[in-house]
């Protein structure tokens, strides 16, 4: 391998490590470490692997047969069940973006001390403007680096001496305490649907056929899917662990998504603080821009419309608007004041129910070979694609009886 | 198209991005026109796109189709091939399907850098 592509590797395992963490992993981590302690590490380790399946599917299938996900829905469902998929892929996504930017606007909040509602539109233009000056690759690329400053919390994980021992438990399912049965399934599900979310399937996908990769650049899906979201999976462990070592023992519910900040301050004093904020401002602000594109890449997929950044602005008019239309109803949505806490959990909870819908095309489509040639799945993918399947079924399922059960987690 | 393929329509056709001829994305195959159903040999006449198009496809499909314009009707022979897509021979503006495009174009357009 040349320079160049060692080079090419690293940049692109680097931005998914950076991309990987987003508002709803900060939320479901914390919490789950606040409440559960270190029981939950294996759920991480599950999400993670299934991301990596089904990113590695999706890439693939994109690179080979050109088709980004929500072609696939579409072709694959038909029109009504696709146009339901798309209803409920849109929601989520909104909910998801309007998260994100609150999450934006409460990082410049601990920044400056500037009153937050002030913040929120400044939060959304500074995303606007970036999104529309920025091509594709550095989008992914100034917000994936910038959100490496959460590498913060796993120098912090380590400086608060967890117990090694508890922490290894972790990673094997078993009994629990700390709440009810109820609650920890609720965070098994959260935590799952925090991993997997769909819209980093859709703007993964889309990116592909946006960076223009073919057969080629396989070798480079797979290495970016596998140590990307691999090393990425390591942040959600860390935010996890600190938080069970300094808010289990307190009894700190962490309800303000600033909270998780404070574990790296405990550990690392003030530069550990400004590294936390600056990487969940990049990592969240980096998730906005990808759900408002996500949406606006399932609209112009399932009607057929021109899209994609590497168009100008105008000649696909549709896909831009909707991109711009998106930000503007989750500024909306954030104005509101409804806490973004809240708003991450609900976008978690509903975007499980639509993650079948999303992952079912993909596998089916990774198996034809008309489309995919000898690309098709091997033994491995598929075994994985359909064990995972029926994982996603089971939570999409349980996903909002579980909410209401437990009040959100609650209890 | 001149050569005589196998095309299962409802697979390979229906739902399928078309492609117009400078391939460039100009909306989805969302019905199909079969005329001599009666007959022997049944013939696609027309691919259908957006609006109207969509009453046809199950419930949200009709509350869809309120909600937007008339469909555009292009003629079976105007198709070049069908592959994962299904291209066509002339570019989207001499079959009428730029006009979704075109409407926000001036919107955008207004844009700097656009």
């Amino acid at each position: 391998m040349s320079l160049k592509n060692v080079l090419a590797v690293a940049l692109g395992i680097m931005s998914a490590i950076g991309g990987f963490v987003d508002i709803g992993d900060l939320v479901f981590n914390t919490q789950a470490g606040a409440i559960f302690g270190f029981q939950l590490l294996w759920v991480v380790v599950i999400g993670v692997v299934g991301i990596i399946v089904y990113s590695e599917m999706c890439g693939r299938v994109s690179a080979v047969a050109k088709r980004p996900v929500f072609d696939l829905v579409r072709e694959r469902t038909g029109f009504g069940w696709g146009l339901a998929t798309l209803i409920a892929s849109e929601v989520v996504n909104l909910m998801t973006c309007a998260a994100e930017i609150g999450g934006v606007a409460i990082c410049f909040q601990l920044l400056s001390g500037l009153p937050y509602r002030l913040l929120i539109p400044l939060a959304v233009l500074g995303l606007a403007v970036s999104s529309w000056v920025l091509p594709f690759r550095w989008i992914e690329r100034v917000f994936g680096y910038l959100g490496l400053g959460l590498l913060v919390f796993a120098v912090a994980a380590i400086k608060l001496h967890p117990n090694w021992g508890q922490v290894a438990h972790g990673f094997v399912p078993g009994s629990h305490s700390g709440d009810s049965l109820m609650v920890y399934l609720y965070f098994v599900v959260g935590l799952l649907g925090a991993a997997m979310t769909p819209y980093e399937v859709y703007f993964y996908s889309s990116g592909v056929v946006e960076d223009r990769w073919g057969r080629k650049e396989l070798g480079l899906n797979k290495v970016t899917a596998m140590i990307g979201y691999a090393l990425g999976g390591f942040l959600s462990f860390a935010l996890m662990i600190a938080a069970g070592v300094l808010f289990l023992p307190r009894g700190i519910s962490p309800q303000f998504l600033g909270t998780p900040a404070l574990a790296a301050e405990h550990a690392l004093g003030q530069v550990g603080l400004l590294l936390a904020l600056v990487g969940i401002l990049f990592a969240v602000g980096g998730a906005a821009i990808e759900t408002s594109f996500a949406g606006a890449y399932n609209l112009a997929q399932f009607f057929g419309w021109r899209w994609g950044k590497k168009e100008r602005p105008a000649r696909a008019s549709r896909f831009t608007l909707s991109w711009l239309v998106i930000f503007a109803l989750a500024l909306l949505v954030v104005m509101t004041g409804y806490d973004p806490v809240k708003l991450t959990e609900y976008s978690v909870i509903f975007s499980v129910v639509a993650l079948p819908l999303t992952y079912l095309p993909i596998l089916l489509v990774a198996n034809d070979r008309a489309y995919m040639g000898a690309n098709v799945n091997g033994k491995l993918a598929n075994f994985l694609g359909g064990l995972y399947f029926v994982v996603i079924l089971v939570i999409a399922v349980a996903a909002i009886p579980l909410m209401l059960l437990t009040h959100g987690g609650q209890g | 198209m001149s050569k005589v393929t196998e095309v299962d329509i409802a697979l390979s056709v229906l739902d399928h991005q078309l492609i117009d001829g400078g391939g460039h994305n100009c909306g989805k195959v969302d019905d199909l026109e079969i005329a001599g159903l009666d007959g022997d040999s049944p013939q696609v006449v027309e691919i259908i796109v957006g609006g109207n198009a969509w009453r046809s496809r199950g419930r949200l499909g009709r509350l869809a189709a309120r909600l937007s314009g008339n469909a555009v009707h292009v003629p079976w022979p105007e198709v070049d091939s069908v592959t994962s897509v299904v291209t066509l021979k002339r570019p989207a503006a001499e079959l009428r399907l730029n006009g979704g495009d075109e409407r926000w174009a001036k919107l955008v357009g207004k844009l700097p850098g656009s």
